[in-house]
This record gives structure tokens, sequence and C-alpha cells, in this order.
């Protein structure tokens, strides 16, 4: 399988006066269609990591940071946030990447349809029964006229799947899709995310600290470490294969 | 192209979603700029055009020859076409220029002053015709009330003269075609044409009128020569040069110049004023309609990110703030035109009637509306563009975890 992901020495601070947080990660290599879980307490810098993944945080300094989506075109991410290319990495994000933040992140203003397919028009991507599917493959499809204020806290998650699957991108990310959820819950939407995954072949990078043990046989994770340095004024949080 | 369209719809969604907040925008902008909208209409409605009244009135305009002068007609003919002139006509002596007036119901015969008129005079501005030929006659309200006449009646007007040791009456029958009410002339005036003016001259001074019948000694060949005028500038701003320029000419003039000063005053002060609270109103407006979009735009900042994340550009996403200012622009403008409408109809048929004028008390015109709009526009558009643009560049994971 191509590598759709590649870093080495990506490193990201939050420093104040000298002190604070540093996410480091040495080398990472994530293959097309893996399943990797970021596993870790909350502070490690699972959702930096994430963000700099989607396009959305840049690096403070790269050796190498590269995305190779399914198209194979290799794109190097640290020299387009280095100019300022901002719109060229907005349409890689646009069109490969699918984000689920642990709120949701739905528009409250449009319907659950319209938040579903709101990636796709931008794609200019032409309509069809395909959301409908979804929808009902995640089972919302009762609630596609709804607006999402109506919608318990589950079925807000499982609208915020469907959207980042809706373009069929190549690579989905969630951070911690399921924390505000019960575990009963939790476990049913990740259970048919996963085997939508598998049947799209997407590739899935999850931040999570509770249900990966549930799939430890499907999922890769990532050795997160801790340390303080530089006289304990630094948190640094080390990601590697 | 595709972005640009689901940003404004987007934006539209949100706008008309999250209506009671859209609402209290637009009620904001509206209890500014209504205020605002029926000072102006005061000031383009009353003030002016008392301001106006004074400028333009023309009792103020006048320029009158003191004592007896030798004018002769090309004098009158040069004037006349003087730009700074807006009418000028002959006065024959005071004496000369009674004449007696008789109505079939008043009892007494009343001798009043006879002044010459002609179109373009500024006095007889409210008449829209001017006494001509020889039976025709403007009353002021004062000896119409006197003689107990109206519009469209007629009276008896003789004159007398001793001649050749007789003493002679000869009469003329006159048309009352108008009525001056008291502000504007509060003497006893009757306006004829010149013709009629020179012709009372010329019979008192046993001169013979043929085309009145009226016998005397043959006066053609003679040049007509007026011993004082009446004159009217165009604007008082006119007066006091041309008082000095005709006592150049050894012309002994006398005009308001007191009461001139002090309108010119008047109006330059309250000019100054206008425009001190034009300026510091636009100001405050500006301030505070800038202020709440630009809050608005901090208020929008999760769901900014959202549609980053998404994959809206960074450029584009400006849209959305400034097309929701754009929208609350649009409807607190038309909020403010209502109220102010409600307001300017309110006021004219309420205080009308009190303050005994005929005159719209306030008043806007069209292009006034148009230039609220086009700044309420500009102002909402710039605060949402630099909140916006500050929106735009910070990174688009900085909003995505706000609480």
């Amino acid at each position: 399988m191509s590598i759709i992901y590649s870093l080495r020495n990506v490193v990201k601070s939050r420093l104040v006066d000298g002190a604070g947080f540093r996410l480091n990660v040495p080398s990472v290599d994530i293959r097309a269609e893996e399943n990797i879980a970021l596993v870790g307490h909350s502070g490690c810098g699972k959702s930096t990591l994430l963000d700099m993944l989607a396009m959305v945080l840049h690096p403070d300094s790269a050796e190498q940071f590269t995305i190779t989506p399914r198209d194979g075109q290799s794109t190097d991410l640290a020299l387009l946030w280095q100019k300022k290319k901002r719109n060229h990495l907005s349409m890689l994000r646009k069109q490969h990447v699918g984000y689920v933040l642990q709120q949701g992140g739905l528009l409250p203003y449009l319907t659950v349809r319209e938040n579903i397919e709101l990636p796709r028009k931008l794609m200019d991507m032409p309509e069809d029964d395909s959301t409908r599917s979804l929808a009902r493959v995640m089972g919302i499809h009762r609630q596609l006229d709804k607006l999402p204020g109506l919608l318990s806290a589950g079925e807000r998650q499982r609208v915020a799947f469907t959207r980042a699957l809706s373009h069929r991108p190549s690579i989905l990310l969630a951070d911690e899709p399921t924390a505000s959820l019960d575990p009963i819950t939790a476990r049913k939407i990740m259970a048919v995310v996963m085997e939508l995954v598998k049947g799209l072949k997407i590739t899935m990078i999850t931040a999570s600290h509770d249900w990966a043990h549930v799939y430890k046989m499907d999922l890769r994770s990532l050795h997160q470490e801790a340390a303080v340095v530089e006289n304990g004024n630094v948190y640094q949080s080390t990601f590697r294969d | 192209m595709s972005q640009f369209k689901n940003i404004v719809s987007l934006s539209f969604r949100d706008y008309s979603h999250e209506w009671r907040m859209s609402g209290c925008f637009v009620l904001a902008l509206a209890s500014v700029l209504a205020p605002m909208m029926i000072l102006f209409g005061l000031k383009f409605g009353i003030v002016s055009s008392m301001i106006n009244d004074l400028v333009q009135n023309p009792e103020n305009r006048e320029i009158r020859a003191v004592g007896s002068g030798r004018y002769l007609d090309d004098w009158f003919v040069e004037y006349a076409k003087r730009e700074d002139v807006a009418f000028i006509i002959p006065k024959t002596r005071a004496l000369a220029a009674t004449i007696q007036l008789k109505s079939k119901t008043a009892g007494r015969i009343f001798s009043t002053e006879l002044l010459a008129t002609a179109d373009g005079d500024p006095v007889l501005e409210m008449a829209p015709r001017k006494p001509s030929g020889f039976n025709e006659v403007i009353l002021s309200e004062s000896i119409a009330n006197k003689l107990d006449v109206r519009k469209g009646e007629q009276i008896d007007g003789s004159l007398a003269r001793q001649f050749n040791g007789k003493r002679e009456r000869v009469h003329v029958e006159l048309n009352v075609i108008d009525v001056m009410p008291d502000h504007v002339i509060d003497r006893k005036i009757a306006f004829v044409s010149l013709d009629l003016l020179l012709a009372t001259e010329s019979f008192k001074d046993g001169r013979a009128v043929p085309r009145l019948g009226w016998t005397g000694d043959d006066a053609r060949g003679l040049d007509r020569e007026y011993p004082s005028f009446r004159l009217y500038t165009r604007s008082i701003f006119d007066v006091a040069p041309l008082v000095a320029e005709l006592e150049d000419q050894g012309v002994n003039v006398k005009a308001n110049l007191a009461q001139i000063n002090t309108v010119q005053s008047i109006d330059r002060n309250l000019t100054i004023i206008f425009w001190i609270i034009a300026c510091v109103g636009a100001v405050g407006f500006s301030f505070s309609l800038g202020a709440s979009l630009w809050a608005n735009v901090d208020r929008k900042h999760k769901e900014l990110s959202i549609l980053r994340l998404v994959g809206f550009q960074g450029g584009k996403i400006v849209l959305f703030p400034v097309m929701q200012s754009l929208y609350t622009g649009m409807l607190g403008w038309l909020l403010a035109v209502l109220i102010y409408l409600m307001a300017e109809q309110s006021i004219n048929q309420l205080l009308a009637p009190s303050l005994q004028i005929e005159r719209v008390i306030c008043y806007l015109q069209p292009a006034h509306f148009f230039w609220a709009l086009a700044l309420t526009l500009t102002v909402a558009a710039t605060a949402a563009v630099l909140g916006g643009v500050r929106a735009s560049r910070i990174e688009p994971s900085d909003g995505l975890r706000d609480i």
C-alpha cells in the first residue's frame, strides 16, 4: 500500500515565554487505507496533530510533511505553508479530507441534508441518492430535513460522520468523535463507521482514549510518550510509528 | 464562482436562522439612523424654508431711492438687464401717485397710494397675473377690507386736479384681479400697470391722456423723467455691493443693511451648526454600526472556521460577514426610512396647523435617502471587511474548539 502521509521531524510548539507544550513527530508514515488510532490522555497533542494532518494548522518546522492522496499526486505541505499557499491548502482539504469534531461542528442554520451535501456542493458534485443511502447506513435517514438543533448528541455525531464522508474523501480525520456520547452509543456509531471506511477504502485517523481497545485487532496505534524537558519548562509529547 | 454563490446563500441562511439576533442589529441601526434622518428632515424642511424666506424676502432685497432724482428710460433698461437686479420699475412723485377708491358697499372714499408693477415683481410673487392696461388693480388686504371688496369685484377710481382755474375729476373703472395678504404687504396700496400710473401723473400735471379721453396740454415730444424707482436685487447678498455702486454714481439710496447682516449671520451660523451635528451624527452612527458588526464577526468565528474546514477559501470567507452586514445595512435603512416617513407625516400633519403655515415642516429629497443608504452600506461593508479579513487571517484550527 502506498504511503498517504509522510512526516519527518515535524514540530509544533505552543510556548509562552519559553514555557509550555511541544508536539514532536520524529517519523510517522501512514499508509493508504490504514486505520490509525492516536491514543493518549487529554492534552497530549492529539488534536494538534490531527489539525496539522487536516491542513488547518501550520507546523513550526518540518523536515518532511507530504500528503499523497488517492489520485497519486504527492504534495509538500510544509512548503505550501511556508509559501502561504492557503488556497491550495483549502483545495486539498476540500477534496481529500473529511473531518469530524468532538462537538459535531454542524452548521445550525442548515438542515441535516444540506449539512451533509455542503462538501459535495463545494466540489460541484452532482446531486444523486448517495446522500440518502449514506444517511440510511448511518441511521439518520429520517432526520434529513431537520435542523441539527433538534437532534440528540449521538445523532449529531452520525450526521458529522456522514458529512465528512459525503464527498468520498481519501482521508477521514476524527477528533474524539464519541467523547460526549455514552459508551453503548459510541460503540454502535464506531462500528458502522469502521465498516464504511473499510468499504470505501478510506484512510481513517482517530484521536481517542476510550473505545480504541475494542477494535485493537483492526487498528494501529501510534506510540505516544511524554517528557518534561528544558529545565521543566516544556512539556514535550512525541508520536512515532 | 460556486464558492461565491454558496457563501452568499449560506450567509443568508444563517442570517434568517438567527432572525432574533439579526432583528436586533437591524433595530439598533434604524434607531440611530431614523432620528438623524428626522433631524435632517427638519433642517431641509422648516429651517431651510425659514432661512430661505429671510434671504428671499423682498423687503430685505429692496433698494429705495431717497429724495427725488431724474432717471430716464435708458437708465431703467440698463439696470433691468443686470445679473444682480431681479426687478426695477419707476415711481412717480408721491403726490401724483394717489388715487381715490370707492366701492359700492363701503360708504367712504379712500385715498390710496398707487404703485406700478409688472411681471417679475417680487412683492406680488403670489399673484399669478399682474395688472395690465388701464382697468386692472391688485389691492393690499388692508385697503380691500376697508373697501369691502374681494377678488373679481369692481371698484371706482377717481382723480382730481385744478386745471385752467377749474376743478376737474375723472373716473376709471378698476377690476380687482387679486388681493395680497397682510404678510406680503401691510400698507394700503393699489398696484397698477405702469401705464395707468403714468396716466395718473399726466392728468395731475395737466397733460392730456388721449387713450383714456382725458383732456389737457399736449405732452407729445417730451422725454419722460422719473423721480424715483423701486429696485429688488436677486438675493440679499447683492444688496450691499449695489448700494455702494449706486452711491458712487451719486444716487442716494437706502436698504435694510442691518437686517441683512443679521439674516446672513443667522444663515451662516445655522449652516455651521448643522454641519457639526451632521458630522458628529455620521461619525457616531459609523462607530455604533461598525462596532456592532465587528463584534458580530467575532461571534461568528467558530462557524467561519468550520466553513474553512469544509474547504472554503479564506478570502471568500470574508464575504460571509460582509453579506450579513449588507443585509443589516439594507434592512436597517429600510426600517429607518419607514420610521422617518411616519414621523414626517405626523410632524407635518400635527404641527402645520398650529404653526399656521402652508409649507412642509419636515422634508427630505430622494437624493437624501440615497445618501443615507450609501453611507450605511459603506460603513457596514467596511466594518465587516476589516473584521472578516482579521477572521480569515487567523488559522482555521483556532476557532474550531471555541466553547
